[in-house]
């Protein structure tokens, strides 16, 4: 490779994801909120890291997940770790609300556009704060929404008709965690860059819960493999 | 005494301990006119003592907003107090802008102190000539505090600083323990009574000199308007903290 220092000299700005994280879904239920990614992390058509774990928890009650540029992803959290490395530094009791954080990175994301080199990704926030849910989505723009329910890549496709047949607001933990794990299911059928691995998180009052990673379920039994019915069709 | 050997400038010690020019610029505070805060479970209040440099002029306002949630009131040299004001205020909006909520009271107290000390130890500064009570409310409660030119800031239930502040300081030593749990008026009031205390006797308190602002968990900050002194200030001739006491 011959070294250009012209290129070198410029800042490129990001035009394309290289390695890149699925869909992100996320439900409020009764007493707090959940969400759900899977373990994948794709080099573009190549589901190249298996065993991700995406989820990052940014403060006692806060959690940050996020679709789109995985190197984006991890500068993200470093970038949320410094305000609550820098409320220990004033050491005065106050801590960012997850809504602080939300904020936060719609302002980090709208000023990258600005510039025209964006942090390739869409985030989802989601805490539990003096009695409060919150669940925050700021996409590739700086585009703040809190809402009871968010999804980004092709989840906003697909998932959202599962959603609102089978979950509201007021659900228990575990009955949102079953619509994310069928949402999931769909999307692997679906999704071409999607995984069958996923991880779920929950925050309630208690604080930020991760979960173990687990496959979601998924039927291959079908009679017509397992007899093989187009084969002996073909060969005949 | 050999002070003026060691008072030229910050950066020089006295033989005593002391940077002279650090005490010299509390002395500019101490020369204000009175300004005084006290807080409840609920409420703080600011009253102060608005100076009139003559028949002809306006009077002096000493109570500035710096956000929904948080005042200050300045002794001291004014244009001093102008500058803080403008930085307290940026400071507000930008952290609005950053975190669509409000600046932790505390945290700006302690950018402002940074501010005032790095004017203490440089050669070519001097420090700022005016002491603020901040007054401001954020999840972690109601709070008061007193920065100094020094550098210095300290939380407060009660504070009155400027000129005759010790009489004032005096009254709020005597009934402070009452506070905590008074209504918004009697708060009123008894800052009002502890400036009546340091006002001079030929003087009275009116609703032209006396300016009070209040700010609240659910009260954003305002100044009571001329009528509503006038009223506290009728009040104030029946008001007795004894009686106070004796309804709790």
């Amino acid at each position: 490779m011959i070294f250009n220092p012209e290129f070198s000299a410029q800042q490129q700005h990001t035009t394309s994801p290289i390695v890149t994280g699925g869909s992100v879904i996320a439900l409020a239920y009764k007493g707090g909120v959940v969400v759900g990614v899977d373990t994948l992390c794709s080099y573009g058509s190549m589901a190249d890291f298996k065993n991700v774990e995406k989820i990052a928890q940014v403060s006692k009650n806060t959690i940050y997940v996020s679709s789109g540029e995985f190197s984006d992803f991890q500068q993200v959290v470093r970038e949320l770790a410094k305000i609550d490395r820098s409320a220990l530094q004033y050491d005065d009791g106050v801590h960012p609300s997850p809504r602080d954080y939300g904020n936060y990175l719609a302002r980090l994301s709208y000023k990258r556009r600005c510039k025209i080199n964006p942090l390739y990704l869409q985030n989802v926030i989601a805490g539990f704060h003096n009695g409060e849910r919150y669940l925050g989505l700021v996409d590739i723009y700086g585009t703040y929404l809190e809402s009871n329910f968010v999804t980004t890549g092709f989840a906003s496709y697909f998932c959202k008709a599962i959603i609102s047949n089978y979950w509201n607001d007021n659900c228990t933990l575990d009955q949102a965690k079953q619509v994310i794990r069928e949402c999931f299911k769909v999307l692997f059928c679906r999704d071409c860059r999607a995984h069958d691995v996923i991880q779920l998180a929950y925050v309630d009052e208690q604080g930020a819960h991760l979960e173990q990673p687990e496959r979601v379920e998924t039927k291959w039994d079908f009679s017509g493999f397992k007899n093989r019915a187009n084969e002996k069709l073909h060969t005949q | 005494m050999l002070k003026h050997l060691y008072d030229t400038d910050c950066v020089t010690w006295s033989p005593q301990g002391k940077l002279f020019q650090v005490d010299y610029a509390m002395e500019a505070v101490k020369q204000g006119s009175i300004c005084l805060g006290l807080k409840s479970n609920d409420f703080v209040v600011l009253c102060s003592l608005k100076r009139q440099p003559s028949e002809l002029a306006g009077y002096q306002e000493k109570q500035f907003k710096i956000d929904d949630h948080m005042a200050i009131a300045i002794a001291g040299l004014t244009a001093d107090a102008r500058v803080l004001c403008k930085y307290m205020r940026t400071e507000c909006l930008e952290y609005k802008y950053t975190y669509e909520s409000h600046h932790p009271v505390g945290r700006l107290v302690f950018k402002v102190a940074e501010k005032s000390q790095h004017k203490t130890q440089s050669g070519a500064k001097r420090p700022y000539g005016v002491g603020l009570l901040v007054a401001g409310i954020d999840p972690n409660g109601v709070h008061l505090f007193e920065t100094c030119p020094s550098g210095n800031y300290y939380e407060y239930k009660c504070q009155a600083i400027g000129s005759r502040s010790q009489a004032a300081r005096t009254y709020f030593e005597s009934w402070f323990h009452l506070f905590e749990k008074s209504t918004l008026e009697q708060l009123i009031l008894h800052g009002l009574s502890a400036l009546k205390k340091a006002i001079m006797e030929d003087e009275e308190l009116n609703e032209k000199n006396v300016e009070v602002g209040i700010l609240g968990k659910n009260q954003k900050f305002i100044h009571l308007n001329a009528q509503e002194l006038k009223d506290y200030i009728v009040k104030l001739e029946t008001f007795n903290a004894n009686t106070q006491i004796q309804q709790e």
